[in-house]
């Protein structure tokens, strides 16, 4: 079991990778499928951010998100598009649609992008 | 359009890496370089990765060598005069990128396409020093670019659909994985993992962890293949604080670099380079 400094840095790390990039995809600069990939195979992350957050659940990262704001700053707020979908129900894989889209009993993700 | 020839302008270890892997793919390329003992060093490099490659028995020697053929290494631009891309891999200097750009435009065929392998500057200012800005785009390879997968296709301004899907094409043949991204600092990768190491950075100054903590417990939560200390000394640690603060002028304080990084190169530390960084070598 992590210790509670271990689980915090760790929240720290993947929640800032998420943070930015949720950014790259607000701003148009990259779809956040191309972001995995690159992540994956550029930097050798074991899962790219936005598979990350979709499979964790768009809910709990939402939750995460505010109170590591009220912890340690208000850089972590939810961003716009995250809040979205979660008002919307895309809660991720679960749902079958979040920042990627989900086809049911398969883990093949679509190229649709948003 | 299909690239049946390349060329490779610069033959660093960036561009020697790009040429092994054109001709590895069993597409003909140019590397041109301003110097001959640069080529020559260039020459012995893709030797070496050919020879290992016969070593752990992935192809023949005689494969190796039919692959080594397709290079022609030179100095002048005569041979430039029929390739449908060139790659610039030069140093990462803009005026020094722009000057070959523009001679790059005067020598190519006119419907020849340029890409730059930059991972810092801005495409748009170099396409704006050409006469067929539609036909320039970015094309960044990952270091070791002969090992690693991803290649970042960035679109500048004016940077058209068909170049994309030229260059897109390209990077399969090649056995690589594109990812396209618009012209903006730090593209994908840098930007992001400079945004989780800044993170890092700011949580080991609140708390006092050691390095070697923080790396043992990212390497065992088996969210990146190395802690951020470890990566930040192989990176150099003034090409890590010259990155963290491009990207903190461009996109504000959450990419501020860190003061123990700040201290660290005022003091001489760059990394495994200079055998001392986060950690002594």
């Amino acid at each position: 079991m992590p210790s509670d400094w271990e689980q915090q840095l760790i929240r720290r790390f993947t929640l800032a990778t998420f943070l930015e990039a949720v950014r790259l995809f607000e701003e148009g600069i990259a779809a956040p499928e191309d972001v995995d990939l690159a992540m994956r195979a550029g930097a050798g992350l074991a899962e790219g951010p936005f598979h990350w957050a979709d499979a964790r659940g768009l809910d709990v990262v939402l939750e995460e998100l505010e109170m590591l704001a009220a912890e340690v700053g208000p850089r972590f707020q939810p961003p716009a598009s995250l809040r979205e979908r979660v008002q919307r129900g895309q809660l991720g894989v679960r749902t079958g649609r979040g920042y990627m889209t989900y086809v049911r009993r398969s883990r093949r993700q679509t190229e649709e992008g948003e | 359009m299909y690239v049946k020839r390349l060329a490779v302008i610069g033959a660093g270890t960036m561009g020697a890496d790009i040429a092994y892997v054109a001709a590895n793919a069993g597409i003909p390329v140019v590397l041109k370089d301003v110097q001959q003992e640069v080529l020559d060093r260039a020459q012995r490099h893709i030797y070496d990765l050919f020879e290992n490659r016969v070593k752990r028995g992935r192809i023949t020697g005689e494969q190796a060598e039919a692959r080594r053929q397709h290079i022609q290494y030179t100095t002048e631009n005569g041979l430039l005069s029929d390739v449908s891309l060139a790659i610039e891999a030069v140093s990462e200097n803009l005026d020094l990128k722009k000057s070959v750009f523009r001679e790059l435009d005067q020598v190519l065929p006119p419907l020849s396409l340029i890409a730059s392998n930059t991972s810092a500057l801005p495409i748009s200012a170099l396409a704006s020093v050409t006469g067929r800005p539609d036909r320039v785009a970015g094309f960044h390879f990952f270091f070791p670019a002969h090992m690693m997968k991803l290649i970042e296709i960035v679109q500048g301004e004016e940077t058209s659909r068909e170049t994309v899907e030229t260059l897109r094409r390209l990077a399969e043949e090649l056995r690589k994985i594109p990812v396209l991204v618009k012209d903006s600092p730090g593209f994908i990768v840098n930007r992001v993992l400079m945004a989780a190491m800044a993170e890092v950075l700011r949580f080991q100054e609140e708390t006092g962890v050691s390095y070697a903590d923080i790396d043992q417990a990212v390497a065992r939560a088996k969210i990146a293949p190395m802690g951020p200390f470890v990566l930040a000394d192989a990176l150099g640690l003034d090409v890590t604080l010259e990155v963290a603060e491009t990207l903190a002028a461009h996109y504000g304080e959450r990419f501020g670099p860190a003061n123990q990084l700040q201290q660290l190169v005022k003091q001489g530390h760059l990394g495994i380079k200079s055998g001392h960084g986060f950690y002594a070598y």
